[in-house]
């Protein structure tokens, strides 16, 4: 986003690190600071072990830091809340409930009324364009599909930030393209606050504002690569030569070339 | 997919029983005239016994039995006593089941229990619930609700363990609230498998009420029916009593299917 003003900080980590409970105490991250600003799509590339998945679930309170603090919009996290919502690596649309009682899932435990609820479920239906599907239950969907319900519950209730752990890891690469596309879209048109973990270099360059890299274990902040390329993107701008600068250059953090 | 196995299921279960009446019905006939009518039960010799009854007398037996109000009322009073132990025995074992499964500390304070329980067969309590309980409805029922309990109680454990993280996970990050978990997670997540437990626990209730039904042997009752077609003995009477248990046992086992059916209509199955 190259629109506005100093924009105001959702997300606030300060100086967090993390080791395993148990004999060894692995250190999975080492003082790690990092602020993401509203409206800011941040994408996290790392080696596999540097610790993403841990900085991730450290933000949205599953994990607490073993030093150092969280803070979303200004409030320390000590647990899992609605206002950090998480888009997880392997499928967590509950199967047993049907595409809308999915997506009303965190309406109803916010205590939103009934109408109010099928409405907002409606509107996201619309918008990652399943209509039809309200009464399907996931086994009836694709992998594709699925994640983009997961996206869509998540959205329900207004997050202050969207936590994506590689939410597309595991799809093949055609459908995984489509729905980096279509994320990149539904984000266009529903700003939020992201952070996008991810193992896919041009999946984090397509999508965000910064690319953050992280080092082998224990994580730190290597580099932090800014990304101008104009928005509304598509597909075909990973053919560009900026595109393939930024890559080589991402490439060269992680000690790829 | 479903839609379609289920009547070749009812078809084929029913050439199954059919096949088997016609045999039986062929081994009578055979047999009738030709296989001794004397038997020897310890100190007396017993005549005019009909080891394998034609249908004919089995037809006979049930007007009677049927006529004489025994049959019905046998089969009113024990499918009560199957009800309300089944009933007790998995709100308990449920509760229990979903509670151990939910909170890691009460499940080590409780397997000790269960283990105990789950290879301690109910005829080896019903001494003990009858100096406990007394001879009525209570030790009979509650035989049959410990039994239950105890299956259920593992069929609901297993239920919540087998919940993914990621499920668990995704509820707390969506903020849902206890109240909302237990109904809208643990207990549809957790059902199939109570419902595979209950269809156990409703065979093992019919085994148990035969039993149980020895104590203080009243009337009308399908296991002292038995136990008594046995002192007689009187083959015919078993062979109705036994068939009348088993019709029940199958028609408590299909609706039990019918519900595990419906509430595992959203689990993906492979090859569909």
């Amino acid at each position: 986003m190259s629109k506005s003003q100093p924009r105001k900080v959702r997300l606030h980590v300060e100086d967090v690190s993390y080791s395993y409970p148990g004999g060894t105490r692995t250190r999975a991250l080492d003082g790690l600071t990092l602020d993401v600003h509203d409206n800011e799509f941040l994408a996290i590339v790392g080696p596999v072990g540097c610790g993403k998945t841990t900085f991730l679930r450290i933000v949205a309170g599953f994990l607490e830091p073993t030093r150092g603090a969280v803070l979303c919009d200004d409030a320390a996290v000590r647990a899992p809340g609605a206002d950090r919502g998480y888009v997880f690596q392997e499928e967590a649309i509950f199967p047993w409930m049907t595409v809308q009682d999915n997506l009303e899932f965190g309406l109803r435990a916010k205590g939103v009324a009934r109408a109010e609820r099928a409405a907002i479920a409606m509107e996201l239906i619309r918008l990652i364009g399943l209509q039809g599907y309200e009464r399907a239950y996931p086994r009836d969907l694709s992998a594709g599909m699925s994640k983009m319900v997961e996206v869509a519950r998540v959205l329900a209730t207004d997050p202050s930030i969207l936590i994506m752990d590689e939410p597309f890891g595991s799809l093949d690469a055609q459908t995984r393209a489509q729905m980096q596309d279509e994320l990149h879209r539904l984000w266009e048109k529903r700003l939020k606050t992201v952070v996008l973990v991810t193992h896919d270099v041009e999946e984090a360059i397509h999508l965000a504002d910064r690319v953050v890299v992280f080092s082998p274990r224990p994580g730190r902040v290597k580099a932090v690569v800014p990304v101008h390329l104009p928005r509304p993107r598509s597909l075909e701008m990973r053919l560009s030569p900026e595109f393939s600068a930024l890559k080589r250059r991402i490439w060269a953090e992680l000690g790829l070339t | 997919m479903v839609t379609e196995r289920r009547p070749a299921r009812l078809r084929h279960g029913l050439v199954g029983l059919l096949g088997l009446a016609a045999l039986y019905g062929l081994a009578a006939q055979i047999g009738s005239g030709r296989l001794p009518t004397t038997v020897y039960l310890a100190p007396h010799e017993i005549e005019g016994v009909e080891l394998l009854p034609t249908y004919s007398s089995l037809a006979e037996e049930a007007t009677f039995l049927v006529q004489a109000g025994i049959l019905q009322s046998g089969v009113a009073v024990s499918t009560l006593r199957v009800l309300i132990g089944l009933l007790l025995g998995s709100m308990v074992g449920i509760a229990l089941g979903l509670a151990m499964g939910w909170a890691a500390g009460l499940e080590y304070v409780l397997e000790p229990w269960v283990v105990l329980l789950r290879f301690t067969p109910a005829l080896a309590l019903l001494p003990l619930y009858v100096l406990w309980f007394g001879l009525g409805e209570m030790s009979k029922v509650g035989l049959i609700a410990t039994g239950v309990a105890v299956v259920t109680l593992q069929g609901a454990y297993q239920g919540v363990r087998g919940i993914p993280r990621v499920y668990w996970d995704s509820a707390a990050s969506l903020g849902a609230p206890r109240r909302l978990l237990v109904r809208r997670i643990i207990l549809p997540a957790a059902l199939p498998q109570i419902l595979a437990s209950l269809r156990i626990a409703i065979g093992l209730a019919w085994v148990t009420v035969v039993v149980a039904e020895l104590i203080k042997p009243t009337m009308p009752s399908l296991g002292y029916l038995l136990a008594l077609a046995g002192a007689y003995p009187r083959v015919p009477t078993i062979m109705i009593a036994l068939a009348a248990i088993g019709l029940l046992v199958l028609i408590s086992d299909g609706l039990t299917l019918v519900a595990y059916r419906w509430a595992t209509r959203w689990v993906r199955r492979r090859h569909e």
